[in-house]
């Protein structure tokens, strides 16, 4: 027992010494992410993203400030799911935990009270997970996003209507309760507005439901020519298959904010997800260089092999994010919170995501290029020109072979 | 899907906060079964129902027994302990990825008085029709039945005439299990699986249970419709965002109009 004891206290001893030695040559990024709860779907892009990126960047040597090398290190939390839960983790990741820099959580909600934290604390928060255009209209100083603002995903998509044959006129606008769909709709209203079209259905559903039985039918007494739809994930699947079910139809065309790009979402699907429209803002393209990763398609291919799924434009993102932390550092030349931030908001730079620079209030700005399910597959369709061809109008589901 | 949750509560007075989390396995159960074997979903029930009822078995006669009849805090706290615990086994092993139970005719529908029916719905509401009849012939008709409403109604007396009340909590509580694993196998085909369905559908069931009375299968079933019809009405007229405002609501009032029901002791 008492030997135990010492053993025990040698062991303290040891573990207390040994992590200052390490720590005047890690930086160290803290996040708290989704890993498990509803979102964690989705959540293990940017866990995997980040381990990924920190990995490619520490093997090439790490990070160089005045000469010395620093390598990359990440504290990543949990934060089940739970807003509340992933606040208390960043004011522990920053008070306690003593992380250098802030990686951000997923999904708007989430990095709209996150970024509190960060502001009040004064550490640089760079995110790619939340879109809403409400964290960033605060005037925060501390906090920088790779994901394009969520008034506009259906910029490239409305932009599209004008030139596709038929042209759609009535829309029914479907979207959730939450932070980034409220900004969705907002943006969408007014760009539906400025191209002339008319909104036949308006309907907001609340967040996590699985039932749309009611609001497909003011759909199909309204007959309109398009569904633009604004949610999450298990919501557009639900929306789908009940689309399937009820055979409600647009006459032309029907697209979703999220789903169409993630494998999961065609996996479950099968067959039902052809011909459904959808965006991104990245493709794994070989003409986005990058320093680590070469490209765009070798990150996307290393993802791969090491995660066994596909990465879609979450995990590049994410990957993006620390990239930026990256960069910002060398140019700073100095840990300190202060000099990054000014770094980070000065930053221009090619990455596997996209060219990144962030705006006067924080935010990237990217095109989402439209895309469609055909066949199983994910085809390009639109950015400001035609890339590939739509199949277009969408065939009604009794119509279908 | 509430069926299972009155059962359980009236009888053995556990409102089973894990209900939930037993639906979202049956539904794994019914998709596994699917996607593994080729299957059909409907035809997979009874196994996913007869696999439930040997879980719910076990749950009961080894973990639930030793709090049954205690104070209701113990009752709650242990299955929400079961929730979380069956929660996170289910993402180790099933994942996040969220799955679907998608037969050929999953889709399928007909037109009716210009009405477009799902197939697939109608047919999980005769399935839970039948559900409720055969609940309904066990407990009032079979001497299993009685032996279950005996043990609810009077313990003491029911011990007199030579009911194994542990055995019999275990059987009710596997009969539960089974009637959320069909519940599950049926959620699946018309929404989506995910390891966390099981909190929203444990509420719905609760409310549903509470309105429809422990009494009666098919006042369940009747306390089912009248919930869904009130949130299509409420997302009808006065928008999606409000359907559970209604049904919460809904719950308001029927326990204020009539308290009477809830007063019926275990």
């Amino acid at each position: 027992m008492k030997y135990a004891g010492a053993a025990l206290a040698a062991a303290a001893i040891l573990a207390v010494s040994g992590a200052p030695v390490r720590a005047e040559d890690v930086i160290t990024l803290g996040a708290s992410v989704q890993l498990t709860g509803s979102s964690a779907n989705i959540g293990r892009y940017y866990r995997d993203a980040y381990n990924l990126t920190l990995d490619k960047i520490n093997a090439a040597g790490g990070i160089k400030i005045g000469g010395k090398s620093y390598r990359l290190a990440l504290k990543l939390l949990d934060n089940q799911s739970d807003v509340n839960l992933s606040i208390r983790q960043y004011v522990q990741l920053i008070s306690s935990d003593k992380v250098n820099f802030l990686l951000g959580p997923f999904a708007s909600n989430f990095a709209l009270s996150d970024s509190s934290v960060a502001e009040k604390y004064q550490i640089p928060m760079v995110q790619g997970g939340g879109a809403s255009t409400q964290i960033y209209s605060r005037h925060y100083r501390y906090i920088f996003g790779t994901l394009p603002s969520a008034d506009d995903y259906y910029a490239s998509t409305v932009d599209m209507f004008g030139k596709l044959d038929p042209k759609p006129r009535t829309v029914a606008l479907v979207a959730a309760d939450d932070s980034f769909d409220v900004s969705v709709a907002n943006g969408t209203r007014k760009l539906l507005q400025a191209a002339g079209m008319k909104i036949a259905v308006d309907e907001t559903y609340r967040e996590g439901s699985s039932d749309f039985s009611s609001t497909l039918a003011q759909i199909k007494a309204a007959n309109v020519d398009a569904i633009l739809w604004s949610g999450h994930e298990t919501e557009a699947l639900n929306f789908i298959r009940q689309m399937k079910s009820l055979n409600a139809n647009p006459k032309d065309y029907y697209g979703f904010t999220v789903g169409v790009p993630t494998e999961d979402f065609r996996k479950a699907l099968g067959k039902d997800a052809d011909y459904a429209f959808g965006m991104t803002s990245w493709l794994p393209s070989e003409s986005l260089k990058d320093r680590w990763f070469g490209d765009a398609a070798a990150f996307a291919a290393a993802y791969r092999a090491k995660y066994g799924y596909d990465p879609d434009y979450h995990a590049a993102s994410g990957a993006a994010d620390v990239e930026t932390f990256a960069i910002a550092l060398e140019k700073a030349g100095a840990l300190d919170p202060k000099r990054v931030r000014d770094a980070i908001a000065g930053i221009s730079f090619d990455s596997l995501y996209a060219h990144i620079k962030y705006g006067e209030n924080g935010q990237i700005v990217l095109p989402q290029i439209v895309i469609q399910i055909q066949n199983g597959k994910l085809v390009p369709i639109y950015t400001d020109k035609f890339i590939n061809k739509p199949q277009y109008p969408i065939p009604a589901w009794d119509k279908r072979g | 899907m509430a069926l299972g949750m009155a059962l359980v509560w009236g009888v053995l007075n556990i409102v089973n906060l894990a209900h939930g989390a037993l639906i979202m396995l049956g539904g794994y159960v019914v998709y596994y079964i699917f996607v593994d074997t080729g299957f059909d979903p409907f035809a997979a029930l009874p196994i996913a129902m007869m696999a439930m009822f040997a879980f719910g078995y076990l749950l009961q006669r080894y973990l639930l027994n030793l709090i049954v009849r205690s104070a209701l805090l113990n009752t709650l706290l242990i299955t929400f302990g079961l929730d979380v615990v069956i929660t996170y086994l289910a993402q180790l092993l099933f994942s996040a990825d969220f799955r679907t139970i998608n037969p050929g005719y999953a889709g399928a529908n007909f037109g009716l008085f210009g009405l477009t029916v799902p197939s697939v719905r109608l047919a999980a509401f005769v399935v839970a029709i039948g559900l409720a009849g055969a609940l309904w012939l066990l407990l009032n008709r079979l001497p299993l039945g009685r032996a279950i409403r005996a043990t609810s109604q009077n313990l003491v007396a029911a011990r007199l005439y030579g009911v194994d009340p542990r055995g019999l909590y275990a059987i009710t509580f596997g009969i539960g299990a089974a009637l959320a694993g069909a519940a599950g196998g049926l959620y699946g085909m018309i929404a989506n699986l995910t390891p966390y369905i099981g909190a929203s559908l444990t509420a719905k069931s609760f409310v549903i249970a509470i309105i429809g009375g422990l009494a009666n299968p098919f006042n369940v079933i009747l306390g089912g419709i009248v919930v869904g019809i009130a949130e299509s009405l409420a997302a009808l007229y006065i928008g999606a965002t409000y359907s559970d405002v209604i049904s919460f609501g809904l719950l308001v009032l029927v326990l204020v109009v009539r308290p009477a029901r809830m007063v019926r002791a275990a």
